[in-house]
């Protein structure tokens, strides 16, 4: 049998050979400067105006080092890092790091911590670093975060990795948009459905008509009418007003991490967004998590995940083909999504798959339990999402609670959940039937946790709002309105979070790991961030072992601001 | 053997002289839109042994001696350098200036506020300085006395 | 008792008084300190004040008889609690005399999820003699999405008016939007020299049909129904006014 020369395989090992010269020699053909990385232990960083072009359009933001996103830090566990912060802006501004525990002072919340950076000055931030894993920078000073002003800090451990890799990106995904922050409150105060056009209409009303039958449509409609809410009511902010960016690039600009097929890469997935909730995959790679908010957990594999504003995971990918993957972040009302590639060679792109349906918030949202006439048709398909439809959600508690039914009417309230629901085992909607969704139920850390003692109270919180004025905070009041929360040194307590809103909350905890009860006993995940689903109850356990005044807040930039915010003070 | 090499190796080339041709270097127009390629931040290493300590670690106060921050009592620290600028409007000097081991600061070049009651008059752009720094309620350092070092007259 | 007795029980009761005082006053616990604690402003501003103005009806209205310009709109400016707002709206006939005008200025207090207590002032300026009203309302979004307005006036000579103002908005699509719009006026007194009868007295009602090119810039296509009724109606023969006109309107809805 004649060996034709032009064999396939032939031609594999050729491109292979040729294939490693050409990315040994031309290693950079195609790039202009890709986000630099600051290491040491010494940093100079300056927060100044930087002039931006996302949309075609040019305007200002805010940055670091003239760049958006931020230098990359990279510290190492175990090093004492000295930063000189510089303001170039004309207001006040701020650096805090999210995720690290540093000394209270060394937090970065005016108001709490110190008194900002103001215009000019310079302030030194000095704190050893003990932790290890994927965190990120931001300004806490009023909008600056949605503006430009946020990072990545990686920060290798002294130990060693656990898991072994090949290469390791950064995938910071953010949202930006060209109007300015303060117009976008504006917006939302006298019209807070200003930004989502994705709203049900006579044509949708016809539709559920002929899919459900004309009495269940009506019933639906007058189920949600007379609650005043809609179901459409995913993220504040869409796609109308927001570009999705990864590490910086729009998608149409393809940002591109190169890979040798067989490596495995590292990808760490910061969400430094303000408002942004992010679904992730890559068609053709199952992602294995390997931390999640910079800590170690035990490895799980999916094909999906979600990620909510400031929370970060780890994840470990093997591509074996010699083709391009699409790093694909869709946020959760499919309004748009950010995209990148990962690639054997720079330029290559892969198909970007078509958003998926967009999901609508159901009566279990509400915390009214399933069984509604006429939830048959708001019965949508997350009810029958990922992996997890065997239990039913836990039901939890008799019903509201004497504190939460005071809540009803009040100015800074829209719903009371009477039933919120245990369903950490639940990913949430929007996930199409068979993909392997990441939940927090799947997060089990490698090693027990450090502080085994009973806890001395649970300190119960409600997360509540009024979508229509646009009011948040937490048990119906403003920050403004409300004391700290205060907490003995060496405390151990367990926070209670109930979300009688209807959209999700990233409620992040300074200075102290929030370890959340999630079925795994001792080895509960350590968190920075938690993001609470409408309806949902979960606890979380605290050892307040630093002193200071610590933020304790929804990190939707805009909830924040707006009064989703408390002081956990620890003498 | 070495035939079949050869045709490899020369089917391998075509890839090569593929994107030799249709991709030469690229224009400046085209520059602009080259791909914006990762940083690799490296690999991982030899993987660690697991590790037996606990999960999280311990807050700070349960350290001895790790106090960094304010020191009881002593917010002062000394420091040498050479004056940038000087501003008298906004009594501000930028001065670059040597490792202050006090407050475990590196060498860096920064703009300090100066206390009301020094005389900024003798400080001029290029004056070697000693100068000591307070540290003001909110956590950035003052500069409370400035004189030129030795020789500066 | 003897008087040294009397002056003790006194001083006591006093005590006793200011202490129970004391401890009903809900003293703002004093917040344990933290180590190197200082005040440093606040971290949040959650209690800004927005200003927003709206053109609800900005609209020519014409049927083969007469054509003329009708505006409806409203601003405020304040915090989620607390509200200065202005109301104003009229109708400029084509001879340029002006029909129906009503200012009000008003105060504007958060009192429940949806709605709004306000009370102030109401003045009629328009081309007939002015009348000044005190004004007493709610103002807010009802159950199923009706967006509605019911106040209540009283004026120095002791007549009484009321108002109610409603409207839905029905997404056709996402942009395009109809509004069914009724705003109904009643009075207890006949005030002739402004038309005005008594009872019920008057009704502007309009299908609007608005396409959002951007939500705070939208034109629209409507029809309009003036009606008048009752004593009103009446005092419209006398002077050869129509009492119920049907007209066609088109307008621009804008806000800030």
């Amino acid at each position: 049998m004649t060996d034709p020369v032009f064999t396939r395989r032939r031609f594999m090992l050729g491109a292979a050979v040729t294939g490693t010269l050409m990315l040994a020699r031309w290693p950079s053909r195609s790039a202009p400067a890709p986000a630099p990385v600051l290491s040491g232990t010494e940093f100079q960083l300056e927060i100044g105006p930087i002039p931006i072009n996302i949309t075609g359009r040019p305007v200002t933001g805010t940055g670091i080092n003239g760049q958006i996103p931020a230098p990359i830090l990279r510290w190492r566990e175990g090093d004492t890092v000295t930063l000189a912060v510089t303001n170039r802006l004309s207001e006040r501004s701020s650096i805090h790091w999210h995720g690290i525990r540093a000394p209270s002072p060394m937090d970065g919340v005016p108001g709490l911590s110190f008194a900002g950076i103001q215009p000019g000055e310079t302030f030194v931030y000095r704190f050893p670093v003990r932790q290890n894993g994927s965190y990120w920078y931001h300004s806490h000073s009023g909008f600056q975060e949605q503006t430009g002003v946020y990072g990545p800090i990686v920060i290798v451990p002294k130990d060693g990795y656990a898991q072994a890799f090949d290469r390791d990106y950064v995938v910071m995904l953010s949202d930006w948009s060209n109007e300015s922050p303060g117009t976008i409150v504006s917006n939302l105060k006298f019209q807070s459905d200003y930004y989502n056009f994705h709203q049900r209409t006579v044509g949708t009303f016809f539709d559920d008509a002929q899919r459900n039958g004309l009495a269940d449509a009506v019933a639906d409609r007058l189920q949600w009418g007379k609650m005043r809410m809609s179901p459409t009511d995913i993220l504040d902010i869409g796609g109308a007003a927001y570009t999705y960016l990864l590490n910086g690039q729009p998608p149409g600009r393809n940002w591109t991490a190169l890979f040798r097929s067989g490596e495995r890469v590292r990808l760490r997935f910061i969400n430094g967004s303000s408002m942004s909730i992010f679904d992730v995959r890559i068609d053709g790679l199952p992602m294995t998590v390997v931390q999640a908010d910079g800590n170690d957990v035990i490895p799980v594999t999916v094909d999906e995940f979600r990620i909510s504003v400031a929370e970060t995971y780890d994840v470990i990918v093997r591509p074996t083909a010699d083709r391009a993957y699409t790093i694909f972040a869709q946020v959760e009302d499919r309004t748009g999504y950010a995209r990148g590639t990962l690639a054997p060679q720079a330029g290559m792109t892969a198909t970007i798959p078509p958003m998926d349906p967009r999901p609508l918030r159901t009566m279990t949202d509400m915390g009214m339990g399933g069984m509604q006439p006429g939830s048959m048709s708001g019965m949508d398909h997350g009810a029958m999402s990922g992996m997890n439809h065997g239990s039913m959600p836990g039901v939890s508690g008799m019903g509201v609670s004497l504190e939460a039914k005071k809540l009803v009417g009040s100015v800074g309230v829209d719903n009371v959940a009477e039933v919120p629901t245990e369903r950490l085992n639940r990913a949430g909607e929007g996930f199409p039937a068979g993909r392997r969704v990441l939940t927090y139920a799947d997060l089990r850390a490698t090693r027990p946790g450090r502080d085994a003692r009973p806890t001395s109270r649970d300190i119960t919180l409600h997360l509540t709002g009024n979508m229509e004025r646009f009011i948040w905070g937490f048990d119906g009041k403003k920050f403004s309105e409300a004391e700290p929360i205060v907490l003995q040194r060496g405390e151990r307590v367990r926070f209670v979070l109930i979300n009688h809103s209807m959209m999700e909350h990233p409620i992040h905890l300074h200075g102290l790991w929030s370890e959340l009860e999630n079925g795994h006993g001792a080895y509960r995940p350590y968190k920075h961030t938690i993001n609470v689903k409408p309806g949902e109850k979960l606890s979380y356990l605290v050892t307040a072992d630093e002193p200071g005044r610590w933020a304790y807040h929804c990190h939707l930039l805009y909830h924040m601001d707006l009064g989703m915010f408390r002081e956990v003070r620890v003498p | 053997m070495i035939v079949r090499l050869y045709r490899s190796l020369l089917m391998g080339l075509v890839p090569i002289a593929f994107s030799a041709c249709a991709s030469p270097e690229p224009a400046p127009a085209e520059q602009e839109l080259a791909v914006p390629l990762g940083v690799d931040l490296g690999g991982s290493g030899p993987v660690a042994a697991p590790v037996a300590r606990p999960q999280g670690e311990p807050g700070y106060s349960e350290r001895v001696g790790q106090t960094q921050m304010a020191h009881a009592g002593a917010n002062d620290a000394h420091g040498t350098g050479t004056v940038n600028s000087v501003d008298l409007a906004r009594h501000k000097v930028e001065v670059t200036h040597a490792p202050i081991p006090e407050i475990g600061w590196p060498s860096m070049t920064m703009e300090f506020p100066v206390a009301p009651s020094v005389d900024l008059k003798e400080i001029k752009p290029g004056t070697r300085v000693n100068f000591t720094i307070e540290q003001q309620p909110g956590g950035m350092y003052e500069i409370k006395v400035i004189t030129p070092a030795g020789g500066g007259r | 008792m003897s008087r040294q007795r009397k002056i003790l029980c006194a001083c006591g009761a006093v005590l006793g008084l200011a202490h129970a005082a004391a401890g009903q006053t809900p003293a703002t616990p004093a917040q344990p300190t933290v180590p190197g604690e200082r005040e440093f402003g606040q971290p949040v501003m959650d209690q800004g004040i927005f200003a927003h103005a709206i053109l609800n009806q900005n609209e020519g209205r014409w049927n083969d008889t007469e054509t003329e310009y009708r505006w409806e709109g409203q601003g405020w400016v304040g915090t989620d609690y607390d509200k200065l707002w202005i109301k104003s709206e009229g109708t400029v006939q084509s001879n340029g005399t002006v029909d129906d005008g009503q200012d009000q200025f008003l105060y504007s207090r958060a009192i429940t999820t949806y709605f709004d207590l306000q009370g102030g002032l109401r003045s009629d300026i328009d081309s007939r003699p002015t009348r000044n009203w005190a004004a007493l309302g709610i103002q807010g979004l009802a159950p199923y999405f009706f967006d509605l307005e019911l106040t209540g006036y009283a004026s120095g000579q002791g007549h009484l008016a009321a108002k109610l103002e409603a409207s839905y908005d029905l997404l056709i699509t996402n942009r395009l939007i109809l509004q069914p719009q009724i705003e109904v006026d009643l009075y207890s007194k006949a005030d002739p020299p402004r038309l005005v009868g008594a009872g019920f007295s008057s009704i502007d009602t309009g299908l609007r049909l608005r396409y959002e090119f951007s939500r705070k810039f939208a034109p629209y296509l409507g029809v309009v129904y003036e009606g008048k009724f009752g004593q009103t109606a009446s005092y419209a023969r006398r002077i050869a006014e129509s009492t119920g006109d049907f007209r066609f309107a088109f307008g621009v809805r804008i806000w800030f």
